[in-house]
């Protein structure tokens, strides 16, 4: 993760601004990108689909034998039934309906609300678990280059360590150890996703420091803390979004792996879950898998088409 | 009076080139016109945002294209257009007829190569010499260059070379297919005034032992009067005074040429304040109506502010843009 | 610009600031990048005294040395008595309100996510200096002092220009009411027709305020109109001081002669110039005794064999040459 970031995030030093004009700036620059436009749409949609979605949808957990795998809606299959009566298997075509517009699985589950439920535990795990992340490598990063001599060494000594433990395995040990529950699996990867993040922030910290307006604040008489606090951060402020972008895809990627392999929160129903459930039965209910998949691949390339965008937006060389 | 049409060397008329960015049309050079006659040196005088660099740049075609484009002119070179000829015409010319030496020569330098495997590449990629000559020819300009024991210093590193040195390996590097034009962009700008010195001293010999053509770019008027022949002043992507360098100096017409003169800090003034120009250089997408320096001149008039000033031919070759004249 | 001889404000004496150099996996000690070799000279109030050298010659450092943004590795930095090299975090701090700095690049100088009105405001919050409407004030005056209209403080440093972009560095550093500021290069990044602007502000403002400088810059020319004293620095040693009359009609030192005769000028077309050979040595590896021996056009015997000191040839001239002593 953190080799694909550090290529995309390069040549980011100019600040983000808090002053209304100025974010007026930046989005006039950010908007020439249709990409960017897009998946900023999709990820409003997305955030709204989870928040309000769910009042509008059937229950996810609501189970109906008697509805189970039923196609989306306008499409048809035909399904073998087992009659106990007369021993016979026939097929009988079923249709979508509109009361499951998205079908049901093999329990009889509507599909759509579990998409949109889904939603809000892949935003939840994404933001949150990024959030302990960035905020994890903001600090190390900044001390690290900040500080220097032995501090510098010990923190990255740290990371390089951190770093070289399979981030999967990691994630994989921790929830088999503490049990599949979600708020183990964020804190699990927030806990091991800040290594590449902690790099970067250092080494754009590193060229900060020795720029001159860091002297010059110094020279002022600022305050080490003032000096990292009102100076620095914020100019790694713009960094740390485009990393937080580009990331959220990744730790969403990475709930999803640990659901498929078993390991995910069965009480919850991210896309993860339902994909896992829906391999089984690809040949009989497609759209068990392909839907959850196609959401999942929507929102990776979404947050990475506006990581893209902001970072071009950002960069104060990039002719835009 | 003679003649000088058969000397002429290099002709750029009317030359405009434009950057189209989404920010709006940038005129770098709106209608520049000048000759470069054989053996002098004709330097191209200006602030930052004049347009002499891409007035550089645009002889050989080397900014970006997209976004920049030559609109209008003609650099006539030979028997070429240089601004409408093919690429491959244009690749045999740069390096071999026409050579440029830019100003940073720190980033000019290839640092993963030495200095040696540079210059051969160079002489290589023009001339039909096969690798020892070659050698033998880069180490000969190095040390006509003044970089002592030569030989050792073909295995140097460009890291391992002070900045002056690089400037001068540079200077070795374009001279070394023995170019008809020499274009140095500002090669003593960002040098300590001793070394600035040693450099000006090596433009010198070039054009006493090797008559060589040059255009030399720079900012600094005392430079100009130290070697150079006849002067282009530009301001705002135009040139605005054309004479001989001892004319511009002594004569100035244009009030822009007399405003840099007198804001000098020469050496040789003995006045306790500097004299300035108000304002700033203006900007490419927002540049003035009429004449471009009118915001700034203590002599503008109502005209000024709304017609571009004609050129007009003063006496002895002395060529200058500006109403007070008309 | 006549100049009153008044209190000395600042007393450096045997400065020295080594950087040392390391190498191999245990980080040996090999030697020492000597930027500042045993510099002493003295600044009084209201004086200006320029400081040229090239590259290398250690003047920088020695610009950020004497307010402690670089610790001195010896000597005495003396101001207004007390030894700055032994200040505590709070008599720095209070040190930081009197000698204060204008950078040489003034885009790197500000920080680019500040307007420029919270960037000079900044001492005044570091130093708990009245309350916001006092200091809104303060800004006010401060912009107006250096050429700026008070409706710019809300722009952003991007959207200036270079020359105005150093007259917010000046502003800043003139909020504190220093009594002494060190000016690293102010005006080597700008145009010249600027470089006149700036330079004149300059004069403008210490005539008025009563300021001292230090004004650090690496060509005579821009030193002949600010300066009352001058003292040219060579590879970390002051090799010569003198007010500025003398330096530039009855310059002693080789190498002054020849930072004389390298400016380029009008006059000089055909003058003899004196043409130094090779470059300015490696501070790791000075040259043995006189540090500018090899490329001396007068060099004597003992040249290459003895430092020379810095000594008072006559009234207030001072040289560090064998060939006055």
């Amino acid at each position: 993760m953190s080799e694909r970031l550090r290529d995309k995030v390069r040549g980011i030093s100019q600040p983000l601004y808090s002053n209304a004009r100025l974010i007026n700036y930046y989005w006039q620059r950010a908007r020439r990108n249709k990409l960017a436009v897009f998946g900023l749409a999709f990820i409003i949609f997305l955030v709204l689909l989870a928040a309000i979605g769910p009042f509008f949808t059937l229950d996810p957990t609501a189970v109906n034998f008697e509805e189970k795998n039923i196609p989306p809606v306008g499409f048809t299959i035909e399904q073998s039934v087992y009659s106990i009566e007369t021993d016979e298997l026939s097929t009988k075509e079923i249709h979508g309906t509109r009361r499951h517009p998205l079908g049901t699985d093999s329990k009889g589950r509507d599909m759509l609300a579990m998409i949109v439920s889904g939603a809000r535990v892949s935003l939840l795990v994404g933001l949150i678990a990024t959030g302990i992340a960035i905020i994890l490598g903001t600090i190390i990063g900044v001390l690290s280059a900040y500080r220097g001599g032995w501090v510098d060494n010990a923190l990255m000594r740290f990371t390089d360590v951190m770093m070289t433990f399979p981030f999967f395995l990691l994630l994989v040990l921790i929830v088999f150890i503490f049990g599949p529950s979600l708020a183990f699996i964020v804190l699990a990867i927030g806990l091991t996703g800040w290594t590449g993040t902690a790099r970067l922030i250092r080494s754009e910290s590193l060229s900060l420091r020795t720029r001159e307006f860091i002297i010059a604040a110094k020279a002022l008489g600022a305050s080490d803390n003032r000096v990292i606090f009102r100076h620095l951060i914020p100019n790694v402020t713009s960094l740390i979004i485009i990393i937080a972008t580009l990331s959220i895809p990744g730790v969403i990627l990475a709930e999803t792996a640990l659901s498929f392999i078993g390991l995910g929160d069965p009480t919850v129903s991210s896309w993860g879950i339902i994909l896992e459930a829906g391999q089984h039965s690809l040949n009989t209910a497609w759209w068990v898998a392909v839907e959850p998949g196609t959401m999942l691949f929507l929102t990776v390339l979404a947050f990475n088409f506006l990581g893209d965008g902001l970072r071009d937006a950002f960069d104060p060389k990039s002719n835009i | 009076m003679k003649t000088t049409m058969d000397n002429v060397i290099l002709k750029v008329s009317n030359l405009k080139t434009y950057f189209f960015t989404r920010r709006g049309i940038v005129k770098a050079v709106d209608g520049v016109e000048f000759e470069l006659r054989r053996g002098e040196c004709l330097c191209l005088v200006g602030e930052s945002g004049c347009g002499k660099t891409v007035t550089a740049l645009s002889i050989l075609r080397l900014f970006d294209s997209p976004p920049g484009k030559i609109v209008e002119g003609q650099i006539r070179y030979d028997s070429l257009d240089l601004a409408e000829c093919s690429s491959r015409q244009l690749r045999q010319i740069r390096g071999k007829d026409i050579a440029i030496v830019f100003q940073e020569a720190q980033s000019a330098l290839n640092p993963v190569l030495t200095i040696g495997d540079q210059i051969i590449e160079q002489i290589k990629l023009h001339l039909p010499l096969d690798y020892s000559r070659a050698r033998d020819r880069a180490i000969t300009l190095l040390s006509e260059m003044g970089i002592p024991s030569a030989e050792g210093a073909m295995s140097y590193y460009p890291h391992q070379l002070s900045g002056g040195m690089k400037q001068r390996v540079l200077i070795a590097m374009s001279l070394s297919c023995n170019p008809q034009i020499l274009i140095a962009d500002e090669p003593t700008t960002a040098v300590d005034v001793t070394i600035k010195a040693q450099i000006l001293d090596i433009f010198r010999e070039l054009k006493t032992r090797r008559q060589m053509s040059t255009i030399f770019i720079t900012h600094d008027l005392a430079v100009v009067a130290e070697i150079g022949d006849r002067a282009v002043v530009m301001y705002g992507g135009k040139d605005v005074e054309t004479a001989s360098v001892s004319e511009i100096i002594s004569n100035p017409k244009h009030p822009y040429t007399s405003g840099l003169i007198e804001c000098l800090p020469d050496i040789s003034k003995t006045a306790d304040r500097l004299t300035s120009i108000p304002g700033t250089t203006p900007n490419p997408l927002e540049m003035p109506q009429g004449c471009a320096f009118h915001p700034r001149c203590p002599k503008a008039m109502k005209i000024c502010k709304q017609q571009e000033p004609p050129e007009i031919i003063t006496s002895k070759e002395h060529k200058v843009s500006c109403h007070l004249y008309t | 610009m006549k100049h009153m001889p008044n209190h000395k404000l600042l007393k450096i004496r045997n400065l020295k600031k080594y950087y040392p150099v390391t190498a191999g996996l245990f980080s040996r000690h090999i030697g020492d990048i000597k930027a500042v070799d045993g510099v002493t000279f003295d600044i009084s109030e209201r004086e200006i005294i320029g400081l040229v050298g090239e590259s290398g010659c250690g003047k920088s450092t020695l610009g950020k040395t004497i307010p402690r943004l670089e610790e001195p590795t010896s000597g005495e930095i003396l101001y207004k008595g007390a030894d700055v090299t032994n200040l505590d975090k709070k008599g720095l701090r209070e040190l930081r309100r009197e000698i204060q700095i204008i950078f040489q690049d003034p885009d790197a100088s500000l920080d680019p996510r500040m307007t420029v009105g919270d960037s000079i405001c900044e001492p005044l919050i570091i130093h708990n200096i009245g309350d916001e409407k006092k200091r809104m004030e303060r800004v006010a005056e401060l912009m107006e002092q250096v050429g700026l209209e008070i409706r710019q403080a809300n722009l952003y440093p991007h959207e200036f220009s270079g020359g105005q972009k150093q007259r917010i560095g000046i502003a800043r550093a003139l909020a504190m009411n220093p009594k002494l500021i060190i000016a690293d290069e102010p005006v080597s990044a700008l145009d010249v027709s600027i470089q006149a602007q700036i330079l004149n502000l300059m004069i403008d403002i210490q005539e008025r305020l009563g300021l001292a400088y230090l004004f650090i810059a690496h060509d005579l020319s821009v030193i002949k109109h600010m300066a009352h004293k001058v003292a040219i620095m060579y590879l970390g040693k002051i090799v010569e001081l003198a007010n500025k009359k003398e330096i530039f009609e009855n310059p002693l030192h080789p190498y002054t002669e020849a930072l004389l005769s390298a400016v380029p000028s009008f006059k000089s077309k055909d003058k003899d110039r004196i043409l130094l050979r090779g470059d300015v040595p490696s501070p790791l590896n000075p040259p043995p005794g006189c540090h500018f021996h090899p490329r001396c056009h007068r060099i004597l015997p003992i040249c290459n064999q003895q430092e020379p000191e810095l000594a008072e040839v006559s009234e207030g001239h001072f040289v560090a040459c064998h060939l006055y002593v």
